[in-house]
């Protein structure tokens, strides 16, 4: 059976609307020019052999069948590079997993409208994210704690963002409450509700929280740089920002730290590496994204 | 909306177990060595990007066999905004290591917080090391109140740069070496206007630069010293007795900005220079786009940096020229000063009796056992000797573990602790090669004897002179542009009128308290 087209009733577009839509349409390819061209500049520039560094354009429009893959091999065939992304995985995965343990909860008591204390509660969690404790303060904190030259030391600090708090709190105050009091009238503790009936809601809430803590923790230069002394612990920020800083050539030797890659292919390379999980993450969460960030934003 | 549930619940447990481990991690580091002295070093890599050397270094097993030492290293960022900013939140909780590299700025700041030993009574203990590390100069550097906070090991090469030349376009132009200002204008015309490569193009510039800024070398920086020595107006600092000040109030410096404005008004200036990062320069000068710059020997000489200028232009050569005499006779490169690594040992350490301990390290290190293995690595695997007795990269058995190789140099990682720019260090740093397409000779280490032979500013000390807070340093710098740029119109008045406004918004202090600072600590020439 042939399926009956639906007829959408629309009114006749302007002058007026189409000079917008174009206008609009320009302005958005002009940001997608923008953003694309340093993506396909550095990319390319970390395909390009020796021979084209520092030629007219950087070699942007060499053609794929010139390219080069040193800098690639010369990354993947480097201990300290797979090292430093096996230790930003740990710090990924481990902030990711504490950080939502702790926000969810979190999250949820806040929600709850008849907690004693709610507002308190509420004002002393946004104190310290409007007024900020400072660098000395929390390096003290956490010497005391003893988690200098730990990993955890990098994610446990900032594992509770007051801001994702505030949004996962508006999710789950947008959950209808006769869910929740059903749940309570078939004898469902807090902890039931929030396990059983709220998580399984909050998919998209939970995946974009977690996209924004996911990409934070993957970043962290600093507390990394401030907290972690072992070499073999430190994440690939560091060896992204040594990279970065390497001009190759010092004042003693001249140095191939990465073989005979060209220090420009291998920054850029390094570069790209760094953003491919996040790269990969996004296509997969971005239908949570687009939802989880527009939940709780209308309250009716 | 159960299965839903058990598979949150699944991935939060296999998320929990994996993050278990990461709260011991690093635990099993920290156990104490039995009879061991734990020392722990922060120190500043010789190449930040190759990563520290591994845990099964023959030089742990060496230090703890021969000094029953278990030294712990941690390599310190790659920028000093980061070191400091680890160094000092380390010591704000009193975390100092042991002992650790630190910018004088901020051993400054800790020495009055109690922070730091004094270092005074190791000189004696340790006999080898201060005599090839430690001259009178360097023992000042670090001194607060009459003691002397942190050793001060050589730092990078003196007088290492120079003023070169295309002497091919010369040649292709009829022209001489200039040797005034005048000469050296007339120069730049021509490299702009005449076609110097002649490739029939309007592609070249007279004069290549970047605004490469230091604490005494200010706007518009090193790469132009040469033109403000020509009007004895170069560095931040006139560090002599008779002028001692800022050079922006010296009239020099006015006669250098509108000879500067001159360059760039006619167009005989690279017209990039002020986008230009340190490796945009570089690519520039090997593409052929400008004849004459100030560049560091072994960014022009080294084999890899020439290659790619010998590729594109074998015919090329440059020279190292004379600096260009002004109106009044004065030369100069430009200001040099001694450059110091500065190693201070945390109180900390010295009140758990450690200090003796690391002036037996530091001892070793400058044996000729520490001296080679932390600057070259193990002899047949990471360098061999040449017929001088010279370490060379050539002839390892597997030339990837040499010290210049990708997995030789984390081995050397520690070098600057123990290198002092001897005469070995030189050779060995910068071997004579013959370019690949050219067949020149060329050797880093003979451009670099060959510019300390010109004519430089004594400036020693000038690096640790009071800075400009933010403001007055982005005031001074913007408007030092804008005059050149034509935002602002360069004639006397206006540069009378905007000295007097920069006096008023600090510079005038900030002129005195370096003045003063300088006197008390012996640094005027």
């Amino acid at each position: 059976m042939a399926r009956k087209k639906h007829s959408v009733v629309t009114a006749a577009s302007t002058v007026g609307d189409k000079i917008f839509d174009f206008a609009v349409d320009f302005f958005l390819l002009i940001m997608l020019i923008i953003i694309v061209i340093p993506l396909w500049s550095t990319i390319t520039l970390s395909f390009r052999p020796n021979a084209f560094i520092g030629s007219n354009l950087q070699g942007m429009f060499l053609a794929p069948w010139k390219w080069s893959m040193a800098a690639y091999n010369a990354l993947l065939g480097n201990a300290g590079f797979i090292r430093a992304f096996g230790n930003s995985f740990k710090i990924l995965v481990g902030g990711v997993a504490t950080s939502l343990f702790l926000t969810i909860p979190l999250a949820y008591v806040l929600a709850i409208p008849t907690l004693p204390g709610r507002r308190y509660l509420t004002i002393l969690i946004i104190v310290p994210y409007v007024f900020n404790v400072g660098l000395i303060p929390t390096y003290l904190l956490v010497t005391k704690l003893g988690l200098i030259d730990k990993i955890m030391a990098v994610f446990l600090p900032g594992a509770i963002s007051t801001y994702n708090t505030l949004i996962m709190r508006s999710f789950f105050e947008g959950i209808p409450s006769e869910l929740k009091e059903s749940a309570r009238i078939d004898g469902a503790s807090e902890i039931r509700i929030l396990l059983m009936i709220i998580l399984p809601l909050s998919k998209a809430i939970i995946m974009t929280i977690g996209l924004f803590y996911g990409v934070g923790f993957w970043n962290d230069f600093f507390h990394a740089m401030l907290y972690l002394n072992s070499n073999k612990l430190q994440p690939l920020p560091i060896l992204l920002r040594n990279i970065l800083m390497a001009s190759g050539m010092n004042e003693f030797v001249e140095v191939h730290a990465f073989g005979d890659a060209p220090i420009a292919a291998i920054k850029a390379a390094s570069v790209f590496m760094s953003a491919i999980p996040m790269i990969i993450a996004y296509p997969f969460i971005q239908k949570y994204f687009t939802k989880g960030t527009l939940l709780g934003s209308v309250k009716g | 909306m159960s299965k839903h549930m058990s598979m949150l619940l699944v991935l939060v447990t296999v998320l929990a177990l994996v993050a278990a481990p990461l709260f011991s991690q690093g635990v099993a580091d920290k156990k104490a060595s039995d009879g061991l002295t734990v020392i722990e070093l922060w120190y500043g890599a010789a190449v930040t990007e190759a990563g520290p050397p591994p845990d099964d270094w023959v030089g742990f097993q060496i230090i703890k066999d021969k000094l029953n030492i278990d030294l712990r290293i941690t390599a310190l960022p790659s920028s000093e905004a980061d070191q400091d900013v680890k160094v000092q939140a380390a010591a704000a909780a009193n975390n100092l290591p042991d002992l650790f590299m630190v910018r004088r700025d901020v051993l400054a700041r800790l020495v009055p917080q109690g922070l730091i030993a004094s270092v005074d009574d190791l000189y004696a203990k340790m006999p080898i090391r201060t005599a090839t590390h430690y001259d009178e100069v360097s023992r000042r550097n670090a001194l607060f109140n009459g003691k002397s906070y942190g050793l001060s090991d050589p730092g990078a090469i003196i007088k290492n740069e120079g003023l070169l030349i295309r002497k091919d376009w010369l040649d292709n132009l009829g022209l001489a070496v200039p040797t005034t200002t005048d000469e050296l204008f007339t120069v730049m015309r021509a490299f702009t206007f005449n076609d110097p490569d002649r490739n029939g193009k309007n592609d070249t510039y007279g004069y290549g630069s970047f605004e490469e800024i230091g604490n005494y070398e200010a706007w518009p920086g090193r790469r132009l010293e040469p033109i403000f020595g020509a009007f004895d107006a170069d560095g931040t600092w006139d560090m002599t007795v008779a002028n001692a000040g800022l050079s922006v109030f010296k009239d020099g410096f006015f006669d250098a900005m509108v000879y500067l404005k001159r360059m760039v008004d006619e167009g005989v200036m690279d017209p990039n220079w002020l986008s230009y990062k340190k490796d945009d320069f570089r690519a520039a000068w090997k593409q052929g786009r400008f004849g004459i710059m100030r560049e560091q020997n072994a960014a022009f000489a080294a084999e890899s940096n020439y290659a790619p200028f010998d590729q594109n232009f074998p015919q090329g050569e440059w020279i190292v020229i004379d600096p260009p005499k002004g109106p009044k006779g004065h030369a100069s490169i430009g200001p040099y000063t001694a450059n110091f690594r500065i190693y201070a040992i945390s109180a900390k350490a010295e009140k758990e009796g450690k200090k003796d301990k690391i002036a037996e390290l530091l001892e070793w290190m400058a044996s000729d056992e520490g001296y080679f293995l932390l600057g070259w690595g193990v002899e047949g695997v990471n360098y061999t000797f040449d017929k001088h007795g010279v370490p060379v990269a050539d002839g390892v058995p597997n030339p990837e573990y040499s010290f210049t190789g990708a997995k030789g140099q984390v081995v050397t990682q520690l070098r600057n602790m123990v290198f002092y720019n001897g005469d070995l260090e030189l050779y060995a740093r910068y071997p004579t090669y013959t370019t690949a397409v050219s067949k020149k000779e060329m050797s880093a280490l003979d451009v670099m004897r060959e510019m300390q032979t010109k004519d430089w500013t004594a400036a020693v000390g000038s690096d640790t002179l009071p800075t400009p807070n933010a403001d007055l340093k982005r005031f001074y710098e913007q408007s030092l542009s804008e005059f050149i740029t034509g935002k602002r119109v360069l004639n006397r008045a206006n540069w009378n009128a905007w000295l007097d406004e920069f006096r008023k918004l600090g510079g005038q202090a900030w002129n005195d308290a370096g003045v003063a600072f300088a006197k008390e600590n012996n640094l005027l020439n």
